[in-house]
């Protein structure tokens, strides 16, 4: 009986190991997930008795703070924005009532200070409970040019120093003021307003690239091995021939006899509808991998706040390569297309860094009370897009599209801006989803930027490219260049 | 070589100190200044454990010195979380507690041999069932499941809690009695060696008329312990792993079946494998409670500073007093203070069964493995359901959980483990024939 009971013994005391190891699992490995639940109230109510750190520009502007409360002997800190209406889709808010968004809940374990050993260094007493201030690449100036431009129109604006990959300005509009969240009815005000501005249309807002995307072609035709290069010769009779219907060039024009420098200048869709389909969707699906279309870029923001961009069909992300796919229509950045601002700022961002992608980053470090940093982030390569070569051809083409193209509007008195336009018809009475992508100056980037504005009856280089010019020109003020 | 009773004396300070030390930190965490509320509690708690201690001195002091310090101290952080809670909870769990000690002390001052129990388990058996029938019969029905017997005065018993201890009496009797005859199987059904089925039979009956009657009243948590327990009593009694192999696939079978035919639960099992499918509402108490473990961490929030409790005095999750009291010692003590919990009941196991291994004879070692299945069991469940291994049953966490019936019983169970222990170090003699033990004990049997 009793090697029985020993056995009995073992048995149970084994189910108790499981019931502890499963125990810890909830305790420790899955804590943090399950403090960001969203529904998770408790998560909630623990944080406001944290002195929550704040946020801080690139320009040391605080645009997100705690105030310390006592109510009934017990302090609990209330969340304030004195900049409520600066980024606040990149900010976010962290609200015990309609939970967290943006950086306040991508860098929520820092803002609370439940990093590392601080948990535990505050329970034994030996630290009081602050959260970690942290510090954006976002500067005030720039973004407020941003937010002013975009101010009465829908749209966004994403600016990118394309060497290092930080995000200069980050605007998406309408906006909304961040300080009105704690206010229920203000926030259900927000929330069920037109044009939904809590969306942020800089990462999660889809747009049809239009010519934009004849970049991600020309680099693709001058990476392939088909022999293209920017003198090479076109033959354009205003029509192109497709199993889909016809196409046809921006207001009908007739190119003639031109170059490939040129088709870029004057966006003539013919000519890169047929590089499109001689360069075949094998070629065209690598370029667009190699840029980062069908994967979600890798920004420090929530995942569900960003969206990847690529082709779409009924909101299902598809393949970039596909064999059914109409490579005459992709080419020109049509078909089932649909990007965001941000993907396209990194496609201009990547050829201004001779095409090494640099991943777009908005936090730089968290310093604790004692000035320390706690968290860092440096700037870090994704991948070699294409040659520096083909990076170097593009941008010169690029220059031309703003020197005398569809881009004019976007030049700078003094410096050579890279830049293209793009005009997508929306099919709604002749209203058209404006942009603008490039980079300045042309030889020495500073800034990458893309700007699009919604249902516009303008073209992109009406009415996206003069808002590119006023940000990059406080974005290269601000740098000293 | 200390005596077993002064191990036991210094074993118990540590228990006091953590009482004084909770209710004194919970106490101040409301509060700015400090309340003397809880001093008389704890003191009257201490007093409890300093009496059963005394009566173990006088009638059982050969008797395990570790089973009454880890009880002591399960208790001491069962009444802190509870006070912490709703003082008003922890008052009423202190008159069980002394109920309890009450009856630990019964057991201890008028059973002074267990063996007498083996006499009466037809009796024992019967009564068992009686009461079950008695509870379907008479019971008032509680949140879906009819456990109680209100009785005139208006309070509650749970006939089931005390039936678990019967059960395991009238089964270590049987089984004893019987042991040869199931341990040899005499034929196989289905290939599976079976003893005799008039050896069965009678076990079976009782057996299954308990589990009928349970799962009629809609308490699958005790039957499933019933049929753990009954499976860890046979395994030893014939030490035939294949008996417990079939048990288990019979349980399985059950299981199926329970849970295809019974609404209430596939609501527990549905909430069980997907909590977060509907958080608000079926998985809401699951859910809570994994948040609660998750904001106490390793180390916790500290007592009074977790959030199961509003500041209205509300808790977030129902039952957590009861079923979830486990949650809230994670919560407020972490991972470090509930892993301790888990430590303390395997620690109570390792006594329990040790006694069960010393006893020298059969029903004694039977009743002894019983019992400590009891606890064991009955923890395992409750904290597998709070930490999702298996789907909540709403029994109870002994000697932590609030519970009139549940703590009765659980020192009822302590006491006879206890006269086991001191009866294998001192076997019973009647009176008349006592003079050897005189001369051995030095007088402190009285």
């Amino acid at each position: 009986m009793n090697t029985s009971i020993r056995r009995l013994f073992a048995v149970l005391a084994c189910g108790f190991l499981l019931l502890g190891l499963l125990l810890g699992y909830w305790q420790v490995v899955a804590a943090g997930d399950l403090a960001d639940r969203t529904d998770n109230r408790q998560a909630q109510r623990r944080d406001q008795t944290v002195d929550r750190g704040r946020i801080i520009t690139a320009d040391r502007i605080v645009v997100a703070r705690s105030v310390p409360r006592v109510i009934r002997g017990q302090t609990t800190y209330v969340r304030g924005y004195p900049q409520g209406t600066l980024a606040p889709h990149v900010v976010g808010y962290a609200s015990p009532q309609v939970g967290s968004t943006g950086l306040e809940a991508q860098y929520n374990s820092y803002l609370r200070g439940s990093y590392g050993a601080e948990p535990l260094l505050v329970r034994l007493r030996l630290r009081t409970a602050h959260g970690a201030d942290i510090h954006l690449t976002i500067d005030q100036r720039v973004q407020e040019v941003a937010d002013q431009q975009l101010l009465g129109r829908k749209g966004a604006v994403v600016a990118i120093d394309p060497k290092t990959g930080a995000i200069l300005a980050m605007a998406s509009s309408p906006g909304y003021d961040l300080a009105k969240v704690s206010d229920p009815k203000a926030f259900a005000q927000i929330r069920t307003a037109p044009d939904s501005p809590l969306y942020n249309r800089a990462t999660q807002g889809r747009y049809p690239p239009g010519s934009t995307f004849k970049l991600v072609t020309l680099v693709a035709a001058l990476e392939s091995d088909l022999g293209y290069s920017s003198q090479t010769r076109f033959d354009d009779t205003g029509t192109l021939r497709t199993n889909g219907p016809p196409i046809r060039n921006f207001g009908g024009h007739v190119y003639g006899d031109h170059d490939l420098t040129q088709a870029l200048t004057n966006s003539v869709n013919t000519t890169f509808a047929r590089i499109g389909l001689n360069l075949g969707a094998n070629r065209m699906g690598e370029q667009m991998e190699a840029f980062g279309f069908g994967r979600k870029p890798g920004i420090d923001l929530p995942g569900n706040e960003v969206l990847a961009s690529g082709r779409y069909q009924g909101g299902k992300l598809l393949p970039n390569i596909a064999g059914d796919a109409d490579l005459a229509r992709i080419a020109i950045g049509q078909e089932k297309l649909s990007v965001t601002p941000l993907e396209m700022a990194m496609v201009a961002a990547t050829i201004a860094n001779g095409c090494t992608q640099m991943r777009p980053y908005l936090v730089t470090n968290a310093v604790d009370r004692s000035g320390s940093d706690v968290f860092e982030q440096s700037p870090s390569q994704v991948r070699q897009v294409c040659s520096a070569d083909t990076a170097r051809i593009v941008t010169d083409m690029m220059g031309n599209v703003v020197r005398e193209g569809t881009g004019t509007q976007a030049a700078l008195q003094g410096l050579d801006v890279a830049g293209k336009t793009g005009t997508a018809e929306t099919g709604d009475g002749g209203l058209n989803d404006a942009w603008f992508v490039g980079f300045a100056p042309k030889d020495d980037p500073k800034v990458a930027i893309a700007v699009v504005v919604e249902g516009t009856p303008d073209t992109g280089g009406v009415a996206a490219a003069p808002i590119a010019r006023e940000v990059m020109k406080k974005a290269i003020e601000r740098s000293g260049g | 070589m200390l005596s077993p009773r002064t191990r036991e004396t210094g074993f118990l300070v540590p228990a006091a100190l953590i009482a004084a030390l909770g209710a004194a930190t919970v106490a101040t965490a409301k509060a700015d200044a400090l309340r003397y509320g809880p001093v008389a509690m704890v003191g009257a708690g201490i007093a409890l454990f300093v009496v059963m201690h005394l009566v173990l001195r006088l009638r059982a002091p050969m008797a395990d010195p570790y089973l009454l310090p880890t009880v002591a101290v399960l208790t001491a952080v069962g009444m802190v979380t509870l006070y912490r809670i709703n003082p008003t909870l922890a008052r009423d769990q202190m008159v069980w507690l002394g109920v309890g000690a009450a009856v630990f002390c019964g057991v201890l001052l008028l059973m002074p041999d267990h063996r007498a129990l083996e006499r009466y388990r037809y009796l024992i058996g019967i009564t068992a069932v009686l009461l079950l029938v008695a509870t379907a019969a008479f019971g008032t029905e509680i949140y879906g499941a009819k456990l109680w017997i209100r009785l005139p005065g208006g309070q509650t018993v749970q006939p089931g809690e005390i039936v678990k201890v019967l059960m395991v009496i009238f089964l270590a009797g049987y089984m004893r009695d019987k042991r040869e005859l199931l341990a040899v199987p005499t034929r196989r059904v289905l290939g599976i060696p079976t003893p005799p089925l008039a050896v069965l039979a009678p076990m079976l009956a009782v057996l299954g008329m308990a589990l009928a009657l349970v799962v009629l009243l809609n308490d699958f948590g005790t039957a499933l312990l019933f049929f753990g327990i009954f499976l860890a009593m046979i395994y030893v009694a014939t030490g035939r792993a294949a008996y417990a192999g079939v048990g288990v696939a019979l349980f399985l079978a059950g299981s199926l079946a329970v849970w295809m035919l019974v609404p209430r639960i596939q609501d527990r099992v549905d909430s069980w494998l997907h909590p977060f499918a509907d958080p608000q509402g079926r998985g809401y108490q699951l859910v809570q409670s994994l948040y609660a473990l998750a904001d106490g961490g390793v180390i916790g929030s500290g007592l009074g500073k977790g959030f199961l409790v509003t500041d209205g005095g509300q808790t977030v999750i129902p039952f957590l007093e009861t079923d979830f009291i486990f949650s809230a010692v994670g919560a407020e003590l972490g991972f470090i203070g509930a892993a301790g919990i888990l430590c303390l009941i395997v620690v109570l196991l390792a006594r329990g069964l040790t006694i069960a291994a010393r006893a020298n004879d059969g029903f004694s070692k039977l009743l002894a493995t019983g019992l400590t299945a009891v606890i064991g069991l009955q923890a395992f469940l409750i904290v597998g359901g709070v930490v999702r291994l298996v789907p909540l049953t709403g029994v109870t966490l002994p000697f932590l959980s609030y519970g009139g019936s549940s703590v009765v019983t659980n020192f009822a169970i302590i006491a006879i483990l206890l006269v086991v222990s001191h009866r294998t170090d001192r076997p019973y003699r009647p009176r008349g024939r006592r003079n050897g033990d005189h001369a051995r004990s030095g007088g402190d049997d009285g």
